[in-house]
């Protein structure tokens, strides 16, 4: 039996963090959280992941800042980014970073499942 | 007889007399003497002595002696001096003659019956005597009167002439000649033909010859003339009957100087009326008392007293002096200090309430004692009004540059609340399942058959186990735990949202600056955090006396602009600003001080950033009204609003609020 997909989350909110990791607990999934995106980083050093999810806004780091640095470490990854404010957010960059997907908050529980599950089939 | 002798001072001389002391051979000294009580008799034994004593006397008497021992006394007879009377021992007509040739007025021949005569002719000498006194008196008098009177005549500026019931000119002085005699002679000439018409056009030379003449007294007139260079000249005219031929005294008296003073301030006064009551501020002058002396018409205007005079009525009537700005005009009053720019309100008569501006100063008279008070005040209504606008829209804006962050401040417990309420309905699902399960358990306990329960016992178990019954229950009360606190954050931002947005009331209330610095710290804290570490330092203090939504204002505008000089500074550099919060008490006065570790203050726009549309911001970002409104409203509370940068980054902006607004006016004076 192959190990279950890895999806990494990173969210400055943990309140998000943690209803992610309910809306998802039924899937078989690994859910891997990190609060901010040095801890994401350091997370993603020692060990590679199928998805990383992260937030757009955040202290220190944007969450494209992040995705862009997830594609150095993890090339293998698929990257999602969960924001409040998707229209603000630059198709073009994304495209550029390989983002292959974007998911407004609040996040529609079905939505959210099927988009996430769409990257492992990718 | 009476009167002659009443003061009558006779000297008596009896030359070369050998004659013993006291003796009168020619009862000469009794006759004398018998003149009366009030004859003051001098008797003298030489020539020389008399001469020395009779200067002032009334007469002198020579009781023997030959003329030529007399000479001197008869050389003073001679000129002004008093007259002799000789007493000649003998009868003989030649010592008489010589007598009389010499100057002797008279000569009595000593003899039996000499006392009477003596007597007599003295009498007649004396009357003599003091008769040509008395002419000569009034002769020096008319010589002098006559003198000053042309002295008079001749150097008093006024033109005066002397005019016959014919109106004829009887004659003139130099000053009349002056004005209207170039053309010849004057006397005799018809005074219509010597004075120039337009000077007799106004009748008041005319009529006040005529009141004269009918005996009337004379009254105030007031003659207008033409100079040569046209511009008018004022007579004052006063005529005086002389006598009753009909001739009568006319002066006229040049008061042009008088008359066009008193024109140009009658002139002035009209002018300072004119812009006193057509001023567009209210102005009242109250005497030590508060009771109003002066109000123009805007003053009775905005006291709502238009109709009736507000003069006489007490200043309290409408201002209150118990508190606030109100208590500024008391003391003006009470004290005489001078204060500028106050805001306060007064009461009209039917309740309504006027906000004003009012400026107020001591009313002093020349030696610096004080009558009372000037105030100077404006209709602030429509101002106040548009200023609430001007600030509510302000605010408003200010909401919407936060309007980002606040939502994203929403955002996310909206986000974790709606997952967990998706969650918590298959939660609910799941335990619906367990109790449905439970409901299968409890019939087979009923059925009362073990095999039954047993299963039934086993499903259910099997059921929790399936769907990890124990932690749904764990998870359910965290969801619910959590999701309460995410809507509790909301209705916190709601809450500091809603009340940044309201407005002030009329009144000052005592405010909590701590509170409200705290507040709206909040509300832009969520679109700061990610960029921004904030520190706070706040001080126990007192209530300040004032406007809490417009505090709050000054705050947010101090705190974004704070925001946005950090941005300014580290945008996309990953680097974190600061902004420190800092309030103490220092005696009367509250500061706050917001500093941040932005860009700071160009030193040439240090002086300029209160100014109204001064702005470094791109277009559409701000209005330039921030820190002049600021600057406004912190003036409002009697406070002060300074800026300074700091080093190595940043700027400190330091808001001084008086507790109360006399605190403030202590120390704007002080």
């Amino acid at each position: 039996m192959s190990a279950p997909p890895s999806f990494l989350f990173v969210d400055d909110e943990a309140r998000i963090l943690s209803a992610l990791r309910r809306t998802l607990r039924r899937e078989g999934w690994e859910i891997l959280l990190a609060e901010t995106p040095d801890e994401a980083l350091a997370l993603l050093r020692q060990r590679p992941v199928d998805v990383v999810v992260s937030d757009q806004k955040m202290p220190g780091m944007s969450g494209l800042q992040l995705l862009a640095e997830v594609a150095r470490l993890c090339p293998g990854a698929q990257r999602v980014l969960l924001t409040g404010w998707p229209e603000e957010v630059p198709r073009q960059r994304l495209a550029q970073l390989g983002v292959s997907a974007l998911v407004a908050k609040p996040w529609d529980d079905g939505d959210l499942k099927a988009v996430l599950r769409a990257q492992l089939e990718g | 007889m009476s009167e002659i002798t009443s003061s009558a001072h006779i000297v008596i001389v009896r030359p070369g007399s050998d004659r013993p002391e006291g003796s009168d051979p020619h009862g000469t000294l009794r006759a004398l003497r018998g003149l009366g009580a009030g004859v003051r008799v001098d008797v003298f034994d030489s020539a020389a002595a008399g001469l020395a004593a009779s200067a002032d006397a009334d007469l002198v008497v020579v009781d023997g002696g030959s003329p030529g021992e007399a000479e001197a006394l008869l050389a003073q007879a001679r000129g002004a001096g008093p007259p002799v009377l000789a007493v000649a021992a003998d009868a003989a007509d030649a010592a008489a003659v010589e007598w009389f040739r010499r100057g002797a007025a008279d000569c009595v021949v000593a003899g039996v019956d000499a006392g009477q005569a003596l007597a007599s002719v003295a009498l007649e000498q004396l009357r003599r005597t003091r008769g040509e006194r008395e002419r000569r008196r009034v002769a020096d008098r008319l010589a002098w009167l006559e003198t000053l009177n042309a002295a008079i005549v001749s150097e008093i500026p006024a033109a005066i002439a002397v005019v016959d019931d014919a109106g004829r000119l009887v004659t003139a002085n130099p000053a009349f000649t002056a004005a209207w005699g170039s053309s010849g002679r004057l006397p005799g000439r018809r005074l219509d033909e010597v004075l120039p018409s337009e000077l007799l056009e106004t009748g008041a030379i005319p009529a006040a010859l005529e009141r004269a003449r009918a005996g009337h007294p004379a009254v105030p007139a007031l003659a207008r003339g033409v100079a040569p260079d046209g511009s008018p000249i004022f007579y004052d005219v006063r005529a005086q009957r002389l006598d009753d031929e009909g001739r009568a005294l006319l002066l006229l008296a040049d008061v042009t100087e008088r008359e066009t003073l008193a024109k140009r301030i009658a002139d002035l006064r009209r002018y300072n009326e004119n812009i006193i009551q057509n001023l567009n501020s209210a102005l009242l002058v109250v005497d030590t008392r508060g009771v109003i002396t002066f109000a123009n018409a805007m003053a009775s205007q905005i006291l709502g007293a238009a109709g009736d005079d507000p003069r006489g009525r007490s200043v309290w009537d409408w201002f209150s002096n118990a508190q606030g700005q109100g208590a500024l005009l008391a003391r003006s009053l009470q004290r005489g200090e001078r204060f500028r720019g106050a805001e306060t309100i007064l009461t009209r008569a039917d309740g309504s309430v006027v906000p004003v501006g009012i400026s107020c100063a001591p009313l002093v008279d020349a030696d610096g004692t004080r009558l009372g008070a000037v105030a100077i005040f404006q209709d602030l209504t429509e101002i106040t009004l548009l200023q609430r606008q001007v600030l509510q829209t302000e605010k408003m804006a200010s909401i919407g540059q936060l309007a980002a962050g606040v939502a994203h401040e929403i955002n996310n417990p909206m986000g974790f609340i709606h997952a967990n309420l998706f969650q918590m309905a298959d939660y609910l699902s799941d335990l619906r399942r367990l109790w449905s399960q439970v409901g299968d358990l409890r019939k087979t306990l009923d059925d009362g058959q073990v095999e039954g329960i047993r299963r039934a016992g086993e499903a259910l178990e099997a059921l929790a186990r399936e769907l990890d019954a124990e932690f749904v229950l764990d998870d359910f009360e965290k969801a619910i735990r959590e999701s309460q606190e995410g809507s509790e954050r909301i209705r916190h931002i709601v809450r500091d949202l809603r009340d940044f947005s309201r407005a002030d009331g009329e009144e000052r209330v005592p405010a909590d600056v701590n509170q409200c610095l705290d507040s709206t710290a909040n509300i832009v804290w969520s679109m700061m955090k990610h960029s921004v570490v904030l520190k706070k330092r706040y001080a126990d203090l007192p209530p300040v006396d004032g406007f809490p939504m417009q505090l709050k204002q000054v705050f947010m505008n101090l705190l974004v602009n704070a925001y946005q000089a950090i941005e300014e500074r580290l945008a996309d550099s990953g680097e974190r600003g600061e902004i420190e919060l800092v309030t103490e008490l220092r005696g009367e006065r509250v500061i706050v001080a917001v500093s941040d570790s932005g860009v700071g203050i160009a030193p040439e726009q240090l002086d300029r950033i209160f100014d109204p549309f001064f702005t470094t911001k791109e277009v559409g970002v701000g209005v330039g009204l921030g820190l002049s409104t600021c600057f406004s409203i912190v003036r409002k509370h009697g406070g002060s609003l300074r800026a300074r940068n700091r080093r190595p980054h940043g700027a400190t902006f330091e808001v001084v609020l008086p507790v109360s607004p006399a605190a403030g006016d202590a120390e704007r004076r002080g």
